[in-house]
């Protein structure tokens, strides 16, 4: 199994995919275990690429640009080529690491989860479908199988989000994450359409290429670089689209873990990270990406902080993870953004995981209800802290180094350091709270914790492995590390793109970061272990502020504003003319006007074999004269 | 083979001819009885048979083709008479009338 | 005028006043006599072109089968003593129609040369020369034309029976 034959890994799933949807129902277990068996495959057969991309990383060093492997889709000569094929090099190989053992440890853990499922079938079905597009989406070598993929996974999003079909907040939802994603991605689709124009290709490299050698228009490149941000946006929820993610909660809990936390919304980051040489030729298309992440960070970690449903917290922190990141790519260093995406993927899933234990046992997810769940269960309980501890940023987890790195990236730009490190206590302090209010205190609602217990072995050992990674993952940074793991010249090497690039530390960024964490996990746990009552004075106090993150900052009111007044008035104007100028003229005219011809010509057909007859003779007739007329 | 000299023109059949058949046209599209309507039809091949044997002995007597094709379209019209009258029986079995003008289930 | 001439006149005469007589009688019975005067005056035609066995042909078989099977035929679809129209309502548009034709015919006939009308020669055909090309050189389509003949005779047949089902299906 080497690196060209990665093109069998989405087959895998989406083969899983063809067999449940079809014959699914009359599967043992619903095949379940067949959706398992094809992506636990995807995850050895991954192991075995990784050795195969080290040993050719070993030979070639840094020389060492990835491995094409390609066909011919369709040609019209002199005009267009498509060509369908896998493009493997160091990004593509944390992506498949990330996206083939989350979804491994997910899937696991929704065989206990999803157990009973009215559709249980079905979601092992689409859950197959979402993997086998997300792992096309990362294989991609051209635009356009990327982009088949990239609305795949966002069908599969959709569908899954509506899960709970009979509940009327997740069809809305499903259809809130669908079109927000999509308006983004039209911006894609269109983003695709010019570079392929302008160079001729639809290969990601080669459009690369084209364009680093000055082939396209500065305007065009412009506009496109903006319209390409435009689905990562959409995609990875920054500001303004993030509205869809929180409510994408409503879905099954091992999805948000999977798609909304791990894989799916991370898509965005990859584009950029991508295809970040091209934002790099844009005068400000870097520094676009570094204030869009910078707002959705500064957002989220505020929102964070006053939400009360377990699952809308977490959703808050991925906004924030995912703004990060985006600062990250946007100061010009995609390999603190990658490595923050790695170490993300495990203890973000981790944290949903754990959050799904939680509402599995008691049926509730918002923290009002809930309180004192550790002595019940211990396990989920450790396994969540290693996960809110990770995602605060304290020393030694996963979290920490990355966020690290961030802020060494960050040091040339003073502003920007300055938000991240504001947001630093923030975060640590809603993780504080929700793990305080879930799993400390005393029982709010009593009657639910009673029967509360920790999950089966297949919920159970994904949260363990899971708060292992978290526990671990954070070192690859060190070289050491990297190299005792078969990496030659470190991790750094396997996460960059371009260049080589050592991990560093800034002992001061480092102090002050942990400083800051552990200002706000103390003001935390003081908030809400020692002095229970501030937050609801404090809350009192800044009832305006409160109110405004509570609904988040009143922009889904904004857009639904919006689309009623503006989106809607429109819609009817058009409504008005389809029904009146395109069908009722258009289409019945034409119709209607075909019958009464029809109507009145029928009674040419009298039935009458003389009259036929007659008819018969006067044609004879009158073709004769008109030769005796030509004749003459 | 002889020759005779009669001193008729060919024209004067021809034109027998096209009288003949000018009637039988005429009779086909005003005659309601469907027996009459097959009466008129005869007419009109007569009048078709008298232009063959017409130029059979005018144009072509080595041929004679004219009236080898005359037998034959009495021969034809024979057995079209018959089947037509037994489809004209069949009707009138069905339908209690021979009139064509009152057979007209074929319309709107 | 010669004599052959005259016989032809009358004769014409004869064959158009026999068919205005098929297409305008009254009496259904009397247009059939009319038929039967045209069909003779059609068989003297013949015999002024000088084809005697077709004249034969054409009064044994027309004039004698087809004409008294049309009798019969007119006897088997008599609906009672009823006087019945027995033109069409679209007469007057058929005489116009039917009058233009013959002018066509007759102003055709009358502007083209025809080979061999100058001196009104024709040629005589004898018996054995027609029956021995009919059997020679026609004898296939002599054979199809028989066989045509012989399915019709049994359609007709097939048609016309009447069947005790057929009686069912009809009341």
């Amino acid at each position: 199994m080497g690196m060209t034959d990665a093109w069998v890994l989405p087959l895998l799933p989406a083969a899983a995919f063809v067999v449940l949807a079809l014959f699914g129902p009359y599967l043992p277990r619903k095949g379940d275990w067949l959706a398992v068996l094809a992506i636990g495959s995807v995850f050895v057969l991954t192991l075995l690429i990784v050795a195969d991309f080290t040993d050719a990383l070993a030979l070639q060093g840094e020389d060492f640009a990835g491995v094409t492997n390609s066909i011919q889709w369709m040609e019209v000569p002199g005009y267009l080529e498509l060509n369908f094929g896998v493009h493997v090099d160091a990004i593509t190989i944390v992506m498949l690491v990330v996206v083939s053992f989350v979804a491994f440890m997910v899937q696991v853990y929704s065989l206990g989860y999803m157990k009973g499922d009215a559709r249980y079938g079905w979601y092992y079905a689409v859950i197959s479908l979402f993997v086998a597009s997300m792992l096309a989406l990362v294989l991609a070598d051209n635009f356009l199988l990327l982009y088949f993929s990239w609305e795949l996974v966002g069908l599969c999003s959709y569908l899954l989000i509506g899960h709970y079909s009979h509940l009327r907040s997740a069809a809305e939802a499903s259809k809130k994450a669908f079109i927000t994603t999509r308006l983004g991605d039209v911006g894609l689709l269109i983003a695709i359409i010019l570079l392929w124009r302008e160079t001729g290709t639809m290969n990601i490299q080669g459009v690369i290429a084209a364009a680093e050698a000055g082939e396209v228009g500065r305007e065009i490149l412009t506009a496109s670089v903006v319209l390409l941000f435009l689905g990562a946006m959409g995609k990875s929820a920054q500001f303004p689209f993030h509205v869809w993610l929180p409510d994408a909660m409503e879905g099954p809990t091992p999805v948000s873990a999977l798609i909304h936390a791990a894989t799916m919304v991370v898509a965005g980051v990859y584009l950029v990270a991508r295809l970040l040489p091209l934002f790099e030729l844009v005068a400000g298309g870097t520094e676009l990406v570094l204030a869009i992440g910078l707002v959705t960070t500064i957002m989220s970690a505020t929102m964070g902080l006053v939400m009360t449903d377990i699952k809308r917290v977490i959703a808050y922190s991925t906004l924030n993870s995912l703004g990060l990141m985006f600062v990250a790519l946007g100061v010009g260093s995609p390999a603190a953004a990658m490595l923050y995406l790695f170490t993300h993927a495990f203890f973000k899933a981790l944290l949903f995981l754990g959050a799904g234990s939680v509402i599995h046992a008691t049926e509730r997810q918002d923290v009002s209800g809930l309180g004192g769940l550790f002595s019940k269960m211990p396990l989920t309980g450790v396994t969540f802290a290693i996960g809110a501890l990770s995602m605060a940023g304290l020393p030694f987890l996963a979290g920490f180094w990355a966020k690290d790195e961030i802020l060494v990236a960050l040091l040339e730009n003073k502003i920007a350091f300055a938000f991240v490190l504001l947001t630093l206590p923030l975060t640590a302090m809603y993780m504080m709270r929700v793990f305080v209010l879930t799993f400390l205190g005393e029982p709010k609602e009593p009657e639910a914790q009673e029967h509360a217990h920790e999950g089966p072995p297949t919920m159970a050992v994904p949260l363990v492995l899971l708060a292992v990674l978290t526990l671990v993952t954070g070192f690859v940074v060190f070289d050491q590390v990297g190299r005792a793991m078969g990496f030659p010249g470190g991790i750094g090497e396997v996460i960059y793109l371009y260049g080589p690039h050592a991990f560093e530390f800034n002992v001061a960024v480092t102090l002050g970061s942990i400083a800051l964490v552990a200002a706000g996990l103390g003001g935390g746990w003081y908030a809400w272990v020692v002095r229970p009552q501030l937050p609801a004075s404090v809350m009192a106090r800044l009832q305006p502020v409160h109110a405004l993150l509570v609904n988040a900052y009143y922009l889904d009111a904004l857009y639904q504003a919006i689309i009623d007044r503006v989106v809607l008035a429109g819609a009817r104007v058009i409504a008005w003319f389809d029904r009146n100028v395109v069908n009722d003229t258009g289409i019945d005219g034409p119709a209607y006007t075909t019958g009464f011809a029809a109507y009145l010509m029928k009674f040419q057909q009298t039935g009458k074999l003389p009259n036929y007859a007659l008819a018969m003779v006067i044609g004879i007739v009158a073709l004769a004269l008109v030769a005796f007329s030509l004749k003459a | 083979m002889e020759a005779v000299s009669q001193q008729i023109p060919l024209e004067h059949f021809l034109v027998l001819s096209a009288i003949l058949f000018s009637i039988g046209v005429y009779g086909v599209l005003t005659r309601r009885n469907a027996v009459l309507i097959l009466m008129s039809v005869e007419l009109m091949l007569n009048a078709a048979s008298i232009n063959m044997v017409a130029f059979a002995a005018y144009a072509s007597p080595a041929a004679f083709t004219g009236i080898i094709f005359a037998i034959f379209i009495i021969t034809i019209a024979a057995a079209e008479v018959g089947l037509a009258l037994a489809i004209i029986l069949r009707i009138f079995r069905n339908r209690g009338t021979a009139n064509v003008d009152e057979v007209d289930a074929l319309k709107w | 005028m010669t004599v052959a001439q005259l016989i032809f006149y009358v004769i014409a005469a004869l064959a158009v006043a026999g068919g205005l007589g098929v297409v305008l009688a009254r009496n259904t019975v009397y247009a059939a006599l009319f038929l039967i005067l045209a069909l003779l005056a059609v068989a003297g035609v013949y015999i002024l072109l000088a084809s005697e066995f077709l004249a034969l042909v054409q009064v044994l078989i027309y004039a004698g089968a087809v004409t008294v099977l049309m009798l019969f035929a007119l006897m088997l679809t008599r609906v009672g003593d009823l006087p019945e129209t027995m033109t069409g309502a679209q007469w007057p548009l058929a005489a116009v129609v039917s009058s233009l034709l013959m002018g066509l015919l007759v102003t055709t006939v009358a502007t083209s040369d025809w080979p061999g009308d100058a001196d009104g020669t024709i040629t005589r055909i004898p018996f054995e020369q027609l029956g021995e090309a009919l059997f020679r050189q026609w004898a296939v389509p002599f054979e199809i034309a028989s066989l045509v003949l012989l399915i019709a005779l049994v359609g007709a047949i097939v048609l016309a029976r009447d069947e005790d089902d057929d009686v069912e299906e009809s009341e």
